[in-house]
């Protein structure tokens, strides 16, 4: 089994120093994120856990450059992106960030292979659409609108499009969610082939305990604060999970 | 093509129907702009074609008398390219069947065997003069036209109570006459009875006995001062008595035409300017409605790595789109329209020639200002959208709290209003913005058809106004020398007269300080009730021996007030008087006295130039066959003949104006349409869930009814003060010394703009409610979560 460079500063590929998020709501502040330090190497398959509202899309959002800390230092290859300007963002979001989000979003208007694309034209070196769809299970779909596909095939499409840019970082959130226990194994098998063939780096938000057992290393934030960090000797194979 | 640009083609498939009003407006916007602006510019190259072709004068000067030899001394005034000398008499014209009716005819002298220097005619049928032939003369086309003269016909002159009869030799145009107005004072001169008819300078010599000259026409060098050889040309003329100095400007013709144009020329910019501002709203709300919806997409597009240029792009696309339809297809229509404007204008006035050219300027221009107002519309919500924060955009957003909105926590009451007025009211006070555009759409539909309600109803205004309280006799006799104070009284025991009162109108010019203008001075008797005087202030006035009033448009042309002295100058006197006050008008800029005054303006006789009658109906026509047999009787006109008459030359102004109000309603339609449909689509989800929630599909039509109707109310008043305000501007350009309209909007036409948009916006949310109806519920639950 593939392993992840060892943990020494050098190899560090993601790294967060003191983040911290807060979210002006009236006079209420709210601490989203506080003082998060954390250090990701290099091909290294994460699992975060937390409760709702504990903070764990905030931490996705501000690693993928959508967001921007309140206070602290994000580096990423070597790329302090907290201190990028826009251009610098764009350029960042487009080639080092494959982000499946929370709730899909999905255009509309482009049936799932356009909505695939629509991120494919984006870069120079990207993955064959058709193929990443057929990874998710999509290609009789492909020609569908979001509106005609479940729930599942819409998250599906989600995926097929955070993969098809073929970025060095992986976003999921609530990778799983929406999906039956099977197609779930089938797409986190995709995710673990992608971390151990392709080394990429992965971040999964999930809810779920279970899927903890499949990551190098498992995250638990409470309340905007890590709590608990657990390193995974062994990952367990996504086929022999049980949920 | 890639799939940004996919997606701008999806979406706009997707709201066609509001893409396609807002390119509606654009579009006849840029027509409407092309039509009237490119008809404008054929017209005034057309009118500068006829003066040039035909050496239109540059200017006019009306002596009392002076001899033929006079011509070659002014020649020879340095910058004076051409002069023509002339006679120009009234004279009555007796027409052949029509015996008993008197026309006035204006004589003009032309060379006998050659064509004028300045002032030529063209001639459109028969032929010109030619040598010894007798007596023959040249009639102006619309009079001939009117009267049914050919060639060949016979028509007399009466000259010292003698007919003598003269051969119509052709049928002519004239620069002077393209409109044939009788002077500046009566620019709507009926053909009925008023023409002009040219005859050789030999033959008009012999009718009055001795060649002289009354009129000189000037044509003069390019780029020469033309007001220092003026006041040479006037120097020269001065033993002869100058009366009168006509520039071209002031050319009664070309002066009608000028202000014809002009206004419409001013029609052309000002009316497209609104379309333009409508589209430019339309599309800005239609924009920032789109920007709005595709919150979360936008942060999608930026999360994967859209920049905030391309995102820019994308959304200013869709007003690029907008204008680029609207504004070349605008230009197209506006090309076709303008050929039949110019064809149908030229037409009308008869132009002895015409210069038409492709105006590709013009058509560029149209293009440019439909495009224009479509991208400036466009930067805000594109902007706007390139600058959304991608995680903010793409949080759902919270569920609309279920606050009491303020009216509720002001006015209890409304918590316990049913579900049906109470929703209306919610959804109206928590999205303002959506609801403004509504009112702002409704605002500006009302304006619109205001504004030419309004002025359809100020044409009709004015003429009650001047037939029910200025003009009330119901016939007046002119004559064509002045007669003894004795007729009007001998008029007054005809059968079938009610009333006769003596008019006195002497040509005069009105000198203030250094303005001066030529106009009619009017002398009635004192107690006049058949010519109806009223102060600006809108109380009866009348006439008096303390000083002489002045129509209202002469206070900013001479630049004078009540209290100051006027130099009333005519061809025996100079007199002074004091201006007691103004007096409304409808036509035409005058000043009135009482007729003892008049009299000792026109050098102390006791004469009048008309009988001002009341007739019983039945005897109309006889009397006018009686007042004919009076020698010196020039015309009758019947009142009700000259209403008519005025009637049909108004309803081509506003027949204009009814194709303007049908731009202005479909531009109401436009604008509404759009803002009602943006208002309904937009809830589609909130629509769906209520009716998951068990609403039926009345139920909802009746809640988008409600709240749109409330919506339409809110923007009445708004509606209807600008558009009152917009008419008052559009009156204040038609306002000159020949027209003053006041600005009267009937209640009625309140009413029934009110109602149209309010009926337009019923119709106009029928397809968005047919739509939200149609959904497809489950797929639209759906969407919430894409
Ligand atoms: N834009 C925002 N404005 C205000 N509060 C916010 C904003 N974004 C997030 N929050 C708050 O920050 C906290 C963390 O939110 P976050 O979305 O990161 O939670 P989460 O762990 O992803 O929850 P879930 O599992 O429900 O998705 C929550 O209390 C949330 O309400
Ligand atoms: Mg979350």
């Amino acid at each position: 089994m593939f392993k992840p460079a060892s943990g020494e500063p050098g190899n560090f590929l993601l790294q967060l120093e003191d983040v911290s998020r807060t979210y002006q709501m009236g006079l209420m502040e709210v601490k989203a994120l506080s003082h998060v330090t954390l250090n990701v190497v290099r091909g290294e398959f994460i699992v975060i856990l937390g409760p709702s509202g504990s903070g764990k899309t905030t931490l996705l959002n501000l690693i993928g450059g959508i967001d921007s800390p309140s206070s602290g230092k994000i580096t990423v290859d070597g790329i302090e992106i907290t201190a990028l300007d826009e251009k610098g963002l764009t350029f960042y979001r487009r080639h080092h960030i494959g982000f499946v989000f929370q709730f899909f979003n999905l255009i509309p208007t482009l049936t799932a292979k356009e909505n695939v694309e629509f991120a494919a034209e984006l870069v120079e070196k990207r993955r064959d659409v058709l193929e990443v769809l057929e990874l998710v299970g999509l290609q009789e779909r492909a020609s569908h609108y979001p509106s005609e596909l479940s729930g599942g095939e819409q998250q599906r499409v989600a995926i097929a499009r955070a993969m098809v840019k073929d970025p060095p970082i992986l976003l999921c959130d609530e990778l799983t969610g929406e999906l039956d226990f099977e197609t779930g194994k089938h797409i986190l098998a995709a995710m673990r082939r992608i971390n151990e063939v392709n080394h990429k780096t992965v971040l999964l938000v999930t809810h779920n305990t279970a899927i903890g057992d499949i990551a190098h290393r498992v995250i638990r934030i409470r309340s905007g604060e890590i709590v608990e960090v657990r390193e995974n000797p062994s990952p367990a194979d996504p086929q022999e999970l049980r949920w | 093509m890639n799939k940004l640009q996919r997606k701008v083609v999806r979406d706009l498939a997707a709201s066609k129907g509001l893409f396609l009003a807002v390119i509606m407006v654009i579009f006849l916007g840029v027509a409407l702009f092309g039509a009237s602006f490119i008809a404008y510019q054929n017209l005034r190259s057309s009118y500068d074609y006829t003066y040039e072709r035909l050496r239109f004068a540059d200017f006019t000067v009306k002596v009392v008398e002076a001899p033929t030899e006079t011509v070659e001394e002014l020649e020879s005034i340095p910058g004076i390219e051409a002069v023509t000398g002339r006679m120009n008499v009234d004279i009555a014209l007796g027409l052949p069947g029509e015996e008993t009716r008197g026309v006035l005819a204006r004589v003009i002298s032309l060379p006998s065997d050659s064509r004028p220097a300045v002032n030529d005619v063209k001639v459109e049928e028969g032929s010109y003069f030619q040598e010894g032939e007798g007596n023959v003369l040249l009639v102006e086309k619309s009079f001939a036209e009117h009267h049914e003269l050919k060639p060949e016909d016979t028509v007399f002159l009466t000259v010292d109570d003698q007919e003598i009869s003269f051969r119509i030799a052709g049928i002519i145009t004239s620069p002077e006459y393209i409109w044939p107005a009788k002077s500046r004072q009566e620019i709507l001169a009926s053909p009925e009875t008023f023409g002009v008819v040219f005859v050789p300078q030999d033959t008009v010599s012999g009718l009055v006995g001795k060649p002289f000259i009354n009129e000189f026409c000037f044509l003069i060098d390019e780029g020469a001062d033309r007001d220092s050889i003026i006041a040479e040309v006037v120097g020269t003329l001065a033993p002869y008595e100058v009366m009168d100095v006509v520039t071209q400007e002031e050319q009664p013709s070309n002066a009608a035409l000028e202000m014809d144009l002009e206004q419409f020329g001013e029609m052309a910019r000002v009316f497209p300017l609104l379309f333009l501002i409508v589209g430019a709203l339309a599309t800005y709300i239609l924009l920032s409605r789109i920007v709005h919806n595709q919150r979360a997409q936008i942060g999608l597009m930026r999360a994967v790595g859209y920049s905030r240029r391309q995102v820019l792009v994308h959304y200013q696309i869709f007003a690029l789109v907008i204008g680029i339809i609207g504004a070349i297809s605008g230009a197209i229509a506006g090309y076709f329209l303008s050929e039949a404007l110019t064809n149908f204008y030229i037409g009308l006035l008869g132009l002895p020639f015409t210069r038409i050219e492709t105006q590709w300027l013009a058509m560029g221009e149209g293009v440019l200002i439909g495009l224009l107002p479509c991208i400036i519309a466009g930067i805000l919500p594109a902007y706007s959208a390139s600058r959304l924060r991608p995680a903010e955009a793409m949080r759902t957003p919270p569920p609309a709290t279920g606050r009491k909105i303020l009216l509720e926590r002001l006015f209890p009451f409304f918590t316990r209003l049913s579900s049906l007025w109470k929703i209306p009211l919610r959804n109206i006070f928590r999205n303002r913005r959506r609801s403004l555009y509504t009112v702002i759409g409704v605002t500006f539909g009302v304006s619109l058809i205001l504004v030419s309600g309004g002025m359809i109803d100020s044409i009709y205004a004015l003429l009650d106004v001047h037939f029910d309280k200025i003009q009330t006799y119901d016939a007046q006799v002119t004559f064509a020398q002045p007669q003894s104070t004795a007729l009007v009284s001998e008029v007054k025991g005809w059968e079938g007269v009610e009333e006769s009162e003596p008019i006195l109108q002497v040509p005069t010019r009105l000198e203030h300080e250094d303005r001066v203008y030529s106009t009619l001075v009017i002398g009635l008797s004192p107690d006049s009730e058949l010519y109806g005087l009223y102060s600006t202030g809108g109380d009866q006035v009348t006439v008096s021996e303390e000083g002489i009033l002045l129509s209202e448009g002469l206070r900013k042309t001479l630049d004078i007030h009540v209290g100051e002295t006027i130099n009333v100058r005519s061809l025996p006197a100079v007199s002074q008087l004091e201006v007691v006050g103004f007096v409304k008008q409808t036509m035409g800029s005058f000043g009135y006295v009482t007729l003892h005054q008049a009299q000792s303006i026109a050098g102390d006789q006791d004469v009048i130039s008309g009988i001002l009658l009341n007739v019983e109906p039945q005897h109309a026509d006889t009397i006018r066959e009686k007042a004919y047999q009076i020698p010196a009787t020039a015309s009758v006109e019947l009142t009700s003949e000259t209403r008519k008459e005025l009637d049909e030359m108004l309803d081509y102004a506003v027949s204009m104006l009814w194709i303007m109000l049908g731009f202005g309603a479909a531009l109401a339609l436009a604008i509404v349409f759009t803002t009602v449909t943006v208002n309904i689509l937009e809830r589609r989800r909130e629509i769906a869930t209520m009716r998951t929630l068990g609403e039926s599909k009345t139920r909802i039509a009746a809640m988008a009814t409600i709240e749109n109707l409330l919506l339409g109310l809110a923007g009445l008043i708004p509606g209807i003060i600008l558009g009152y305000a917009l008419a008052l501007y559009f009156f204040s350009l038609l306002q000159t010394d020949v027209f003053s309209f006041d600005l009267v909007i009937f209640s009625r036409t309140y009413v029934l703009t009110a109602g149209l948009v309010i009926l337009i916006m019923l119709i106009s949310q029928l397809p968005g409610i047919r739509q939200v109806n149609r959904l497809n519920l489950s797929q639209v639950i759906k969407e919430q979560v894409t």
